[in-house]
């Protein structure tokens, strides 16, 4: 494992102890035995660290299953929405790392780029300005923020969050999208209006 | 400023004269520095108080950064009161309009609410929709009501603004359209029960 690697892993590590505004660069190289200074040199401000430490939960923690349908996509959100209950420090810290000003040149995350693949291969004759806002609400729903949201400000578990996201998901869908039988299928058996 | 019923706008609106120098000071300084390498020292400069005042009034940087969230809430991005479901797209299309325009503070604004317990509140206008819902709609069933609220709550907020900025590169304009036609979305089904 290389330098910025284990210090992330380390900071992950924290976190099960430690908000993350408590853990400290000094901590983070004792673990990893390197000086202060180098974590510094990887990770100039905690907004780097945050960001850093975010997405190596993603990928090892909050692993995104496959998605090419709708279907299949509510699917990979409400195991996401279960995989956020069960480790709720991690997912607080994927939020607020989806929130801050970003330290480099924005980028979508992997996530965003597999739903707007999956809606311009099953729907391409919806003009481009229609399906970007379907993702991004599609997006939006599906996100740490928005388990963050319904958690802390209205104590809904991973079902209930599933719940709503299910049901925001059949509106948004509406009519923009002509959808194939089984994905009309799979969203008004999920969501009835 | 307008009226609102904002539960942190009211926190907001009780801070006194010298908390709202320093929470002001802060806000600026984020502007200028980011919420990095802002030091105490320049927050009490800035505001022309003591350094001591600024510890006496807020013990940790936590604290400030959660005080100025609210501050920057009520005071940057305040929202009319709106008592119509048919005006709830427009407010929530002003509202990106206006964090687009203060980019910054929209991201500590936005930052600050997915924090867990020690954050700030993370939907500070349920209650408003809540009341707005059980006026216009009042035979509405629990399930739908709830959705309804918690989908209009999550639109009605910085983290939207920055999702479409930072996922999909959104400019002011789109931003603003795609919340709103959202809000419309999530609405359309129940506008018609409107009696």
């Amino acid at each position: 494992m290389d330098t910025p690697t284990a210090i992330l892993a380390s900071a992950a590590a924290a976190l099960r102890e430690n908000p993350f505004d408590d853990i400290s660069y000094r901590t983070l190289g004792d673990a990893v035995g390197v000086s202060e200074r180098t974590v510094y040199r990887h990770f100039p401000t905690r907004s780097h660290l945050l960001e850093g430490v975010a997405g190596w939960i993603e990928s090892t923690e909050f692993p995104l299953p496959p998605f090419v349908t709708i279907d299949q996509f509510q699917d990979a959100a409400r195991a996401r929405f279960l995989a956020f209950d069960s480790s709720p420090a991690f997912a607080f810290v994927c939020a607020r790392a989806a929130s801050i000003s970003p330290t480099g040149e924005p980028e979508p995350t992997f996530f965003t780029r597999a739903l707007a693949t999956m809606l311009a291969t099953n729907h391409p004759s919806v003009n481009e300005r229609d399906r970007r806002r379907v993702a991004a609400a599609l997006r939006y729903f599906a996100s740490a923020q928005f388990w963050a949201r319904m958690r802390t400000g209205f104590e809904m578990s991973a079902p209930a969050i599933a719940d709503v996201f299910e049901r925001t998901v059949a509106k948004v869908l509406g009519d923009v999208l002509i959808l194939t039988d089984t994905e009309m299928a799979g969203v008004s058996r999920r969501a009835p209006a | 400023m307008p009226a609102t019923s904002d539960p942190d706008a009211n926190a907001a609106g009780d801070v006194s004269r010298t908390q709202e120098a320093i929470l002001a000071s802060y806000a600026e300084l984020i502007e200028e520095l980011g919420t990095d390498d802002v030091s105490f020292r320049l927050i009490a400069r800035r505001a022309g108080v003591g350094e001591r005042t600024v510890f006496r009034n807020y013990a940790t940087r936590v604290d400030l950064l959660l005080a100025t969230a609210a501050w920057i809430e009520s005071r940057i991005f305040p929202r009319q009161d709106s008592p119509s479901i048919f005006d709830m797209p427009l407010t929530i299309r002003a509202a990106m309009e206006s964090y687009d325009h203060r980019p910054e503070l929209a991201h500590v604004v936005a930052e600050t609410t997915m924090r867990g317990v020690s954050g700030a509140a993370p939907s500070p206008r349920r209650a408003m929709l809540e009341a707005m819902l059980d006026a216009e709609i009042p035979m509405l069933d629990d399930d739908e009501r709830r959705a309804i609220v918690a989908a209009l709550a999550h639109l009605d907020s910085a983290a939207t603004w920055v999702t479409f900025r930072r996922e999909f590169g959104m400019s002011r304009r789109d931003i603003a359209d795609a919340a709103a036609w959202a809000a419309e979305a999530v609405l359309d089904p129940i506008r018609s029960r409107v009696g």
